[in-house]
């Protein structure tokens, strides 16, 4: 009499579930993956928060399942900055297709301060940018802390301007670095090899 | 001397524990309350005192054009002395994710805390009153924030370490400049010694140099030119004769040493005598 109590419990908890996770569109069968753990390389471990140009706040792991490629930058530059993202699209244009449309181009501004949201959504439309280009804001804190992890150096002038290092960064699917392209103008296909790999 | 200043890491009085209650015989439950709390006191009178730093200027050693001979620094306050050993373990006792054997290698290399004898033990190699050194940036901005501090800028820091011995300016102090320079002749003793037993400066602050170099928090702005435009990474041009060339003050051998020390740093590096110290 227990049993068939227990048993009839059981069937029941069985069922609510099993209706809960069709409601939800979830397969019966196959238990949902439980998320993996960042590797200890991963720049994803970043907690800071940033603000995309449609408004949006967002973590870097927001980025997590397509390749990247990053670079520091900010909307008032007038000669490195231009080339910088002139160089971030030779990369792309040096991917095999597919790899092309998938990889994730992201401009973080390193100027907190006039660089709001609404400042590089502006300049996004100036410039040209389509939907592949992530363009991000963040406070001081947070930009210091990414370029820290990125070793990009930096500062402010007292005219406004910033003096920086010109780098590309090179991410994997999980936000590992795979390569680094330092300079202005330089050669990408090496890069765009390790990117194929890397998105394998 | 100034209020809640520390006796112990002095040596210059010793407190002494009243020994009637120890005597006493209490039972073990209040005997381990008794310690806690007279742990606790020990910890929080040993915490590092803030020395407030009136407003001043510091003056960059690299020139560059367009730029302003100095720097106004606003009035802040810095610890008197760096973060010590003892002070780091219960930053990690309380944040498990800055333990030896568990933080990350984005965020620390590989010898985080080395001379440690294990995560919560400090060993031989550590005492409690030494500095902690082999932390990186992060970590080092993670015990600041802990502590509802911040590390200094570079500015802030030399505004402070360009103070002498009984004036504002240390570097026309014969004494002040053969002790600077007299630590960069010394290898690195190891155990380290106590922090905050050198002789202070004119604001009262101590070991500015002579125990360890220190993290600030925009280290990456080192050798950093208005040049943005080279072919290479920046810093190529920049050391050397190259660094010297834009320099203010060629005599200014220790803001050399230490602008030359930051450029080489990156974040999660660790280093046997780089410590750090927190203000606000």
């Amino acid at each position: 009499m227990k049993t068939n109590y227990i048993r009839a419990v059981a069937l029941a908890a069985m069922m609510v579930v099993g209706g809960a996770e069709m409601r939800a569109g979830a397969c019966c069968a196959v238990a949902p993956k439980a998320e993996v753990a960042l590797s200890e390389r991963s720049i994803y471990q970043v907690e800071a928060e940033f603000t995309n140009d449609a408004g949006e706040r967002v973590t870097l792991a927001a980025l997590r399942g397509r390749p990247v490629v990053l670079a520091m930058f900010f909307a008032n530059c007038t000669y490195a900055c231009p080339l910088l993202v002139s160089d971030m699209a030779r990369l792309r244009a040096a991917l095999p297709e597919g790899l092309r449309e998938d990889v994730q181009l992201v401009l973080v501004s390193f100027d907190a301060e006039r660089d709001t949201p609404e400042a590089l959504k502006a300049y996004r439309e100036r410039v040209g940018l389509d939907a592949q280009w992530t363009l991000l804001h963040g406070d001081a804190e947070s930009v210091q802390e990414l370029a820290m992890v990125l070793g990009v150096k930096y500062k402010r002038e007292a005219s406004g301007e910033y003096a920086h290092s010109n780098l590309l960064t090179v991410l994997d699917r999980e936000g590992e670095v795979v390569k680094r392209v330092e300079g202005l103008q330089q050669p990408v296909a090496a890069a765009a090899r390790a990117l194929t790999i890397a998105a394998k | 001397m100034k209020t809640g200043e520390c006796r112990w890491s002095r040596g210059r009085r010793t407190r002494r524990v009243r020994p009637t209650l120890l005597r006493r015989g209490f039972g073990g439950q209040a005997r381990v309350v008794a310690l806690c709390a007279a742990l606790f006191c020990v910890v929080a009178l040993c915490a590092a005192e803030m020395v407030r730093v009136p407003a001043g200027e510091y003056r960059p050693l690299l020139k560059e054009a367009g730029e302003p001979g100095s720097v106004a620094v606003a009035a802040f306050e810095i610890d008197e002395r760096p973060v010590t050993n003892g002070e780091f373990l219960e930053f990690v006792r309380e944040n498990p994710k800055w333990r030896r054997s568990r933080v990350s290698s984005l965020f620390a290399d590989t010898g985080y805390l080395a001379h440690w004898a294990d995560d919560l033990d400090l060993g031989e190699r550590a005492p409690a009153e030494a500095p902690v050194v082999r932390v990186s940036w992060f970590a080092a901005r993670a015990y600041a924030a802990w502590k509802g501090k911040r590390l200094p800028t570079t500015a802030e820091w030399e505004r402070v370490a360009a103070v002498g011995f009984t004036t504002e300016n240390g570097a026309t102090e014969r004494e002040y400049r053969a002790f600077v320079l007299g630590w960069f002749s010394k290898p690195t003793p190891e155990p380290l010694p106590a922090a905050g037993v050198a002789r202070a400066n004119l604001l009262g602050v101590r070991d500015m140099a002579g125990l360890v170099w220190e993290w600030v928090s925009d280290f990456n702005t080192a050798l950093v030119s208005g040049e943005s435009r080279g072919n290479t990474d920046q810093d190529r041009n920049l050391f050397c004769g190259a660094g010297a060339v834009s320099a203010r003050d060629l005599e200014n051998y220790p803001a050399f040493m230490r602008a030359g020390f930051r450029s080489s740093l990156r974040a999660n590096y660790v280093v046997p005598n780089l410590g750090f110290r927190c203000a606000r």
